[in-house]
């Protein structure tokens, strides 16, 4: 697999962008500055980045309920994210989405989404639209373990390998749907299994070895912008946090965890980084810093901006029917 | 003029604007080959191929998502999912994702798309074939609902509902389609949220759509020989609402009978008469009267759901207890 | 109490060539089965006790519920109680475990990658192996209830192994003066920059490969050799290759469903005891059987030798024989 250099820095940065953005969230939450349901992506960043990697602005990405990683990777501007998880005006939503809905139209991103599963088919549907209108863009989907027994995981590849779709079905095992773990969830453990069904390539990759996952997807983008058809590929992770922020995570069992911890995507990184020389620790450093000032510059930006004018709650339901606002 | 089926005229509406343009395309259960389970997109297929006019799996939320996916991104997808009722198997697509997708991402989607559902009973498809679910598709926002009466219409409705930017239910009666009109040669878009005053009256006024326009309008004539003059206003669209249309009529009669094939609790019918109570209350000198199907399933047995959906005979009954 | 172990690998046959070749998805419940029949295989056979080693599906209590509630099920299971990592990891750590309970045997289902973990550590019991995998040169394609059998006899500890096995070549790789991994099959060096999916499919960037055993008739890196000259397990030797470019190029089976051409140097014999050195002039990885384990970066040198320290393959049939011709089947 060729790789250059470039590219090893840049996953490297979206990686440790996403955990730096996410890390802070969580402070957030706590501190109560940011409300309402926020899913964290703290230790599955090698997934998403290593799927953007692969993808070039034009083509698309479907998310889920813990999607700030897909939207950074894919490209989204931090500044807009955390201005919308505070749920001001100059959010990507203008605050109308929150955490759970934001969406980047210009870099491709068509939503996080708060529906378990509902992102299958709505990527499908991108897919389609590629190949109807004969480019060569794909749609890259995530997705989690538990919305792989969801009717629409099952519909969106079956109708994807049967028009053979250019979409990327990723499989983001964390190996819990909430708080039920996937032994209890479905009888199998490796969900790559059921792209057999759907006479499709299926794989399981090591979701927390950015190389490994970005090796894989690079593959997959280059069948489906052949016009060979889907691909299932199925990255094995965890997430340190709770479903959500508050969650427990009563239903772990011990050590579950720290094992985890041992497998963080983000060092195996840096290691390889330094011991190959792609940078030094000094220039590491530099990145790491100039990160964390980008992420408070997007807090400060998101705490100086306005909430919205609730007039605004009436407006965006349609593009041409302005609601009925309240007389107080 | 000339004259067309209730269901040519959908076709035609959509066969304009697959010729106009390219980023039109029809998919949905056996609406390619086979020419729709009522046979209203029969000819397209020929036509325009199997890229435009394509046959799905029988998987309603990948046909929806499909097409929530495909419009986000640009295109403009008629979606057809046979029957109404099974929207219920596709419907997180639909109110969670197509109604919402706009104003969660802050405005900065649009959503074209035409989700053709023919509902309705009358066929003997007894309960899962059957439904008026329009009361659901309104209550959501995000959602505009039409439902044609008509070819003329029917043609209208469509074309500007093709063009519209946000997602349109095209509400479709499976007893018209084999029902002639008289059609304008060349049909002009009908701009939704204009109701058509089907016939004029001053004693009472009769708001209805879809099959009960036909209904009501037979009860209408029925009136005339007891001295009833009715007003039979066909809405033609549901969201957006003719508010002023109906108010202006209710202002003239002070009487209203709400007509429509739902089960009547939690009917649309029953939104029409808030709005009415709400907006119109003092013009009106009597209370205002819903005729709607009985709060069952649809039955199977002819008799059984003869005596079930409203008629003609129910819609008289209902304004003759106004007087 | 004759024991056998059983590793069955829950990751083989899932991995990046099914996308990158026609491999197919070789699922879990399949390995369930083959297990089920090994165990009634050999418990007919005398078999008490079998070990397995734990795996995220949990194949042996499935296993064991199976035969349990079929009331099959006469030896006894035990599935190693450690912590999995869901790494090869767990493959060493019950490797170790089943040569401290020494049992007469130990069975893998896996790949090649599965049987070279194993070889590691297995020190000196006879190993069957049962193909699982993908591009498979070292495990042999055979019925479970026949491997189960075969690993009853061999559990029985009544014959020399000698008459049913052989102990295998192996490559040993050493950098810096330790002996860093083995492979049983082949050794390459790719210009693939990380390990990231393990497998190795590009041709392209392979410079170097090395090979314990070849033939034209096997799939992958062996093949490639075997496309000029043959190498059996019974040679003392093994032999190495550069990828040449401009050599005249040979058909080769690489991968499921792919053939191509490649050119290679001639073969140079690698006898017992001989060394070769290189020294790295950029980064890459080095594969051991076909996954990509070792990342190098320049001026890296290591030292390829062929010795005969692998594991004591049981030839299957020849271990049934040697039951049959000594009447261990009879009633």
């Amino acid at each position: 697999m060729k790789i250059s250099n470039e590219t090893i820095i840049e996953m490297y940065e979206k990686m440790v962008k996403i955990r730096k953005f996410e890390n802070r969230a969580m402070n957030l939450f706590a501190e109560g500055q940011v409300g309402g349901f926020v899913h964290l992506y703290i230790g599955e960043e090698a997934v998403a980045t290593g799927v953007c990697a692969s993808l070039r602005d034009d083509d698309y990405i479907t998310s889920t309920h813990r999607g700030h990683g897909h939207i950074l990777a894919k490209g989204g501007d931090m500044k807009y994210m955390m201005a919308e998880l505070f749920g001001k005006e100059s959010g990507y939503c203008k605050g109308k989405g929150g955490s759970m809905h934001i969406a980047d139209a210009t870099k491709g991103i068509l939503g996080a989404n708060g529906i378990v599963g509902a992102g299958h088919n709505i990527a499908v549907g991108a897919g389609l639209a590629a190949q109807y209108k004969g480019t060569d863009q794909v749609c890259a989907c995530f997705f989690g373990d538990a919305s792989t027994n969801q009717s629409t995981f099952h519909e969106g590849l079956n109708l994807a390998s049967t028009w053979k779709l250019p979409v990327i079905f990723i499989c983001e095992n964390n190996g819990y749907g909430i708080s039920v773990s996937q032994a209890r969830h479905q009888n199998i453990t490796d969900i790559s299994q059921r792209a057999v069904s759907y006479n499709i390539p299926g794989i399981t990759v090591d979701g927390n070895d950015v190389f490994a996952v970005f090796e894989a997807v690079q593959e997959a983008v280059a069948r489906a912008r052949k016009g060979q058809g889907p691909t299932l590929i199925e990255c094995k992770t965890y997430r340190w946090r709770g479903h959500f922020e508050g969650d427990p995570t009563v239903y772990r069992p011990e050590g579950e965890l720290e094992q985890w911890k041992k497998k963080d995507p983000i060092p195996r990184a840096e290691k390889y980084i330094l011991d190959n020389q792609v940078m030094t620790q000094a220039e590491m450093d530099q990145l790491n810093a100039k990160i964390d000032a980008e992420v408070e510059e997007a807090v400060e930006f998101a705490q100086a901006s306005k909430f919205p004018d609730v007039a605004s709650a009436v407006l965006d339901v349609y593009t041409d029917i302005v609601e009925e606002g309240r007389t107080r | 003029m000339r004259e067309l089926t209730y269901g040519q005229g959908i076709k035609e509406g959509m066969r304009i604007k697959m010729l106009e343009n390219p980023d039109v395309f029809i998919f949905g259960e056996d609406v390619g080959l086979f020419g729709g389970c009522f046979g209203v997109t029969s000819g397209l297929f020929e036509e325009f191929g199997e890229k435009r006019v394509r046959d799905t799996p029988i998987s309603e939320g990948a046909i929806i998502g499909a097409a929530v996916g495909a419009a986000a991104v640009g295109l403009r997808p008629i979606p057809e999912l046979m029957f109404v009722d099974f929207a219920t198997v596709g419907m997180d697509q639909l109110v969670n994702q197509a109604a919402k997708m706009r104003y969660m991402f802050g405005g900065k989607l649009k959503l074209p798309m035409v989700v053709r559902l023919p509902s309705g009973g009358g066929v003997a498809a007894a309960a899962q074939h059957s439904q008026s679910l329009e009361a659901w598709f309104t209550h959501v926002p995000g959602l505009k609902v039409v439902y044609p009466s008509n070819a003329q219409d029917a043609i209208g409705l469509m074309l500007t509902a093709i063009d519209d930017d946000n997602p349109v239910i095209y509400l479709e009666n499976k007893t018209l389609y084999a029902v002639p009109g008289q059609v304008e040669d060349e049909v002009k878009p009908i701009p939704l949220g204009k109701a058509n005053i089907k016939r004029e009256g001053n004693d009472v006024t009769i708001i209805t759509y879809g099959k009960q326009v036909y209904d009501s309008l037979k009860a209408a004539e029925m009136l005339e020989k007891d001295g009833i003059d009715a007003e039979v206003i066909d809405l033609r669209s549901l969201y957006p609402l003719d508010k002023e249309a109906i108010f202006e009529s209710v202002k003239k009669t002070h009487k209203v009978v709400i007509v429509s094939e739902e089960a009547k609790r939690g009917s649309y019918a029953g939104e029409l008469a808030a709005i009415i109570a709400d907006e119109c209350f003092y013009e009106c000198d009597a209370p205002i009267k819903r005729v709607c199907a009985l709060n069952t399933p649809i039955p199977f047995s002819g008799n059984l759901e003869a005596y079930v959906l409203p008629n003609a005979d129910d819609v008289v009954e209902a304004v003759k207890s106004l007087f | 109490m004759n024991s056998i172990g059983i590793i069955a690998n829950p990751a083989s046959g899932k991995d990046i060539r099914r996308l990158v070749s026609h491999a197919t998805v070789i699922d879990n419940n399949e390995k369930i089965n083959i297990v089920e029949r090994i165990i009634l295989g050999a418990q007919q056979n005398g078999v008490k006790k079998v070990y397995m080693m734990p795996d995220p599906y949990n194949m042996g209590y499935r296993v064991e519920d199976k035969l349990k509630t079929s009331g099959e099920l006469k030896c006894e299971i035990e599935v190693f109680d450690f912590y999995k990592e869901d790494t090869v990891e767990d493959t060493y750590k019950a490797v170790q475990m089943m040569n401290e309970k020494n049992v007469g045997c130990i069975v893998t289902l896996g790949g090649d990658g599965t049987n070279r973990a194993v070889a590691k550590d297995i020190q000196e019991i006879p190993l069957i192996s049962i193909s699982t995998g993908t591009n498979n040169v070292y495990p042999d394609m055979i019925e479970g209830t026949i491997a189960g059998i075969a690993a009853a006899v061999v559990a029985s500890h009544q014959f020399d192994k000698a008459a049913y096995s052989n102990r295998d070549k192996i490559i040993e790789i050493e950098t810096a003066g330790q002996l860093k991994d083995i492979a049983l099959i082949d050794a390459v060096i790719s210009r693939d920059i990380f390990v990231g999916s393990r497998a190795i499919w590009k041709v392209e960037d392979i410079e170097k490969i090395f090979v314990a055993r070849s033939h034209p008739a096997s799939i992958g890196f062996s093949a490639v050799v075997g496309g000029k000259t043959i190498i059996t397990e019974a040679d003392d030797f093994g032999a190495y290759v550069s990828i040449d470019k401009n050599a005249p190029k040979i058909k080769i089976p690489m991968a499921a469903g792919i053939v191509l051409p490649i050119g290679t140097s001639e073969p140079v014999i690698l006898n017992f005891g001989e060394k070769h050195e290189t020294t790295t002039y950029c980064r890459g990885t080095i594969a051991l059987d076909g996954e990509r384990e070792i990342e190098f970066h320049q001026n890296q040198t290591f030292i390829f030798k062929i010795s005969r320290n692998g594991p004591w393959h049981v030839d299957v049939k020849k271990a049934i024989e040697v039951g049959q011709q000594n009447g261990f089947f009879t009633v």
